[in-house]
């Protein structure tokens, strides 16, 4: 890493070898417009936007091929600079639609932003824009609107250089180009969306989230992908308390830039329905409503007399729910079992690129926690099929839509003498409780997951949860009381604070100074967790 | 003058193996791969002076030169024959009538930088030439001067015939090498520059069919004979394809360093009919316009050309006479190369369309006032604003049409309609 020296609009900027001025630039903050470099894909160089002026250079040069070199100066606002900036943005909005009134891009386009800090004229083409296809469907996540596009080819080189797949090419010449399938392609792969996010203008739209919502309303949360143990960072970005979509966050150590499909889109499974706002309990003909007093009495004396207890908590639930759960079962009865809900998948290679083979956020790190006991959710899934259980506690899962064998489940949780299931929807599972507990989902909460990689990595309360359901931890906290240890009502830091205290992998950490890009734990004590 | 380049052309079956070997044919190649060491050839044509007739004029001894030695790659010569440049058909003529010529040259090129797979990228529509060369190939393989163990000397060699399908920008050379990969002919990022990083991604040196044409000469009778002809800068011969309103169009060798002017009225016969000359295009359609008094005291060189204003290029000559509208002319040269940009870079992919929906309307009487000098700032916005010199090309012509006959062009606006004639 040979340090070399250049300056960058007067300011004395010492880069290493190898680095273009692109990089540079942004390394110090200096911000060059461009529209086809990307630094996760390979230099295009063909959108011009980037040009800047190279001192001892007759011609301006595209700042993200141009390599630094020791001595040289840049200038990235020098007239020159300026009117070319102008220019080649002149020619990107001569054949656009300008219809940003009803573009989903509005608001994150890269054309708007630019033409306001580098163009500002009015429009001097009036001989006839070229028409292109609109609304072309792409693929199962993505529509097309040639007119609007740049043709700065971040797609079809994400679709070569990132998931290998090749759906996309350029095709037709001159103003006349564009983007499109092969023939018989379609563009499904397991990454297809984030061709959305890179896509500079409202060329490439997500199917799902468009016409949702102007995304100057978005409120945006930095939080944690609940889809799998991966943990791809994520804003996740609401209106009027609800999500409407997932975006990656940039985060080298675990996804880079990018989110797959099944994450970006999980929040409709996971978030979505008719939400269970009541408490309920079981009499003669059914369900009940109850108060929350009530339930949990009966929680508390029915898992206490009814052992030995079963504790299945979701993958999607908190190191400091987890670490609740574990206490109040070990609290409660002397025979249990807990375990962490845990299933694979087979993966296909691109899927590979980001995806896990489960499906549970946090399964290490529910297990750290004590979630954990007798050798595997499959283990104790046998076991309760087998009879071997008097009550279950079970948190966040559909054991019964779950299992291979919904049947086997249904009849092994029928029989159960006690069954408290803690979730936010009515499932199957919920329809089979003594006592029903309307809870909160990954949306609605804060608190950390550990990924696959024993990543510690924080979730931030993105929605306010409905009124009646209780966070789980708040749930937790008030079963633990009856059960004799006061937790007052302890903050999500506080919890975490208590866990950090008795688990050593934990140990010595902040919550605050977890940050939005997280914390690698001890590499040890991560593999321990890896199953 | 003795002939280089056309010294076989017009002879009976010159393009057969037989005709062209009788003649001297491939006797420079058995000079070069039996007496030759790779940097002495090299040195002996940086010695002659040869530049490149594509149309930038590169040295070709110092263009070979830039492939490294020590590269582990290998290494990949190929012949542009992808010959599209408006008002340019010389290397059409040497392919169709001197095949053995060009191939000749392309395996001397291909010795000099030690490559063992050459390859001639012909111009789609070209397909008698294409014949034409690949039975030359089939000739010259069979003779045992392409192959395996070339002259007993252990080096082997293979040429491959590769038609293009149809695009002016496969003319330029990284597109050539994308259109040859199997590839979008898009023109490629430089730097890395073909010399390292060119035909799949391997050291590669592409040359011109008239530079190459011209080696086997060179060879023949050494650089020192070769270097005597032409001007200081400008070495040798070159070919000038002469269209348009001349009395005797066709294809013509010159001794660089030739009087336009004599040229034009002493070897091509002037301007047919009684009529005045207008107009000369000097190297094939992307290069600026001249006015008769501008060629007066040109010569035709590198060096003197430039020094008019405009470039030697290809040296595909367009003559218009008095009755040409040049407001016609420039709107067909726009929309030629509106048609052909390849649409990767946005200044030339939006400008040149612009550029040519003006210069139409302006030809069908609707131009606006102001619509002259906005082709001019369109036209400065796009020339040296992308990858490759397809912009410069595109831009040149309707700037220098418009700044040479800006009157013809202000009466075509105010008047709505076409002055001339």
């Amino acid at each position: 890493m040979d340090p070399v020296k250049i300056t960058i609009d007067g300011k004395e900027v010492v880069t290493t070898k190898g680095k273009t001025v692109i990089q540079a630039a942004d390394e110090i903050g200096v911000s060059i417009p461009r529209y086809c470099y990307h630094p996760k894909l390979s230099i295009a160089g063909n959108c011009r936007m980037c040009m800047v002026e190279i001192e001892k250079m007759p011609k301006l040069q595209i700042a993200c091929n141009t390599q630094v070199a020791e001595g040289m100066s840049v200038l990235t606002q020098s007239p020159k600079v300026l009117a070319v900036r102008k220019a080649v943005l002149e020619f990107l909005l001569i054949n656009h639609p300008v219809d940003c009134p009803i573009c989903d891009q509005a608001g994150e386009c890269f054309l708007q932003d630019y033409y306001m800090q580098h163009d500002r004229q009015a429009s001097r083409f009036d001989v006839g824009k070229v028409h292109d296809r609109k609304k072309t469907i792409f693929g199962p996540n993505v529509v097309f609107d040639g007119e609007r596009c740049i043709k700065c080819t971040r797609c079809v080189r994400f679709c070569q250089e990132i998931t290998k797949t090749d759906e996309l090419t350029v095709i037709n010449r001159g103003d006349h180009s564009t983007i499109a399938l092969f023939d018989d392609a379609v563009l499904d792969n397991p990454l297809s969306a984030n061709v959305v996010d890179i896509c500079p203008v409202g060329a490439l739209t997500d199917r799902d989230f468009r016409f949702k919502v102007r995304v100057w309303y978005l409120q945006k949360t930095p939080s944690i992908c609940p889809g799998c143990s991966t943990g791809c960072n994520i804003s996740a970005e609401t209106y009027q308390n609800r999500i409407a979509r997932f975006k990656p966050r940039i985060n080298e150590a675990v996804n880079s830039h990018w989110l797959c499909d099944e994450g970006r889109y999980c929040f409709h499974d996971l978030a979505g329905g008719e939400r269970l706002t009541t408490p309920m309990i079981r009499q003669e003909g059914g369900l009940v409503p109850t108060t929350w007093e009530k339930a949990l009495r009966a929680v508390y004396s029915g898992l206490k007399s009814a052992q030995p207890v079963a504790g299945i908590l979701s993958g999607r639930n908190t190191n400091e729910e987890a670490f609740l759960f574990a206490k109040l079962v070990k609290k409660l009865a002397a025979d249990y079992a807990l375990e962490v809900f845990y299933q694979e998948r087979e993966l296909t290679q691109v899927q590979k690129i980001l995806m896990s083979p489960d499906r549970s956020p946090n399964f290490r790190g529910a297990r750290a926690m004590g979630v954990s006991t007798n050798g595997g959710f499959d283990a104790l899934m046998q076991k309760l099929i087998a009879g071997s259980f008097s009550s279950a506690y079970v948190v966040g899962e559909d054991l019964v839509a779950s299992a291979a064998e919904p049947d086997q489940a249904r009849t092994a949780l029928q029989k159960l003498p006690f069954l408290v299931v803690q979730d936010t929807r009515v499932t199957e599972t919920v329809k089979l409780a003594h006592v029903v507990l309307p809870a909160t989902h990954f949306g609605e909460k804060d608190g950390t997951y550990t990924n696959r990689q024993g990543r510690l990595q924080k979730l931030n309360a993105a929605l306010i949860p409905p009124e009646g359901a209780l966070q789980d931890s708040e749930i937790l906290m008030r079963l633990l009381d009856l059960a004799g240890e006061k937790n007052g009502s302890a903050t999500t830091a506080e919890i975490f604070a208590a866990l950090s205290r008795e688990v050593s992998a934990y140990a010595n950490i902040d919550y605050d100074s977890i940050g939005d890009q997280g914390i690698e734990l001890e590499a040890a004590v991560a593999e321990n967790h890896d199953r | 003058m003795e002939t280089i380049l056309l010294r076989n052309v017009g002879v009976a079956d010159s393009h057969m193996l037989a005709t062209y070997a009788g003649r001297g044919g491939y006797r420079s190649w058995q000079k070069v791969v039996e007496s030759m060491k790779p940097a002495e050839l090299i040195d002996e044509v940086k010695a002659s002076g040869l530049r490149g007739r594509g149309g930038a004029g590169f040295p070709t001894g110092m263009k070979w030169s830039f492939v490294p030695k020590d590269n582990p790659k290998p290494k990949y010569l190929v012949c542009n024959a992808d010959e599209s440049e408006p008002g340019t058909f010389k290397d059409r003529l040497l392919i169709e009538q001197d095949p053995h010529a060009v191939i000749e040259g392309t395996l001397i090129s291909a010795y000099a930088i030690q490559s063992h797979t050459a390859f001639i990228y012909i111009r789609g529509e070209m397909v008698y030439g294409a014949t034409r060369l690949e039975r030359a190939v089939e000739e010259a393989y069979r003779a045992g001067f392409i192959g395996k163990n070339i002259f007993g000397s252990g080096y082997d060699l293979d040429l491959i015939v590769h038609r293009g399908a149809g695009a002016y920008i496969c003319g330029e050379e990284t597109a050539l090498l994308s259109s040859l990969e199997g590839s979008r002919g898009w023109p490629k990022l430089k730097p890395p520059f073909p010399a390292t990083h060119g035909l799949f991604g391997c050291p590669t040196v592409v040359n011109n069919v008239e530079t190459l044409a011209a080696l086997p000469w060179i060879i023949e009778r050494g650089a020192p004979a070769y270097a005597a002809i032409g001007t200081e800068k400008s070495k040798g011969t070159k070919l000038f394809s002469v269209s348009g309103h001349i009395a005797k169009p066709g294809v013509y060798e010159l001794e660089m360093g030739y009087p336009f002017k004599k040229f034009l009225e002493e070897d091509c016969g002037g301007v047919p009919g009684g009529k005045k000359l207008k107009g000369v295009i000097p190297g094939g359609g992307s290069m600026p316009v001249m006015l008769p008094d501008e060629i007066d005291k040109v010569n035709l060189d590198y060096e003197s050309v430039q020094a008019a204003g405009s470039l030697l290029g290809s040296g595909g000559v367009i003559v218009m006479d008095e009755s040409t509208c040049m407001v016609r002319a420039a709107l067909n040269l726009s929309r030629f190369f509106a048609h052909e940009s390849c649409g990767q870079c946005s200044p030339c992919r939006e400008g040149c369309h612009w550029m040519e929906k003006i210069l139409h309307r302006i030809e069908y009487g609707q131009g606006e006032q102001g619509d002259l000098d906005l082709i001019l700032n369109i036209a400065g916005n796009i020339a040296g604003n992308t990858i490759c010199p397809f912009g410069d090309a595109a831009a040149w012509p309707p700037g220098a049409f418009i700044r040479k006959f800006r009157g013809e062009f202000e009466a075509h606006v105010a008047e709505k309609r076409c002055t001339v004639g």
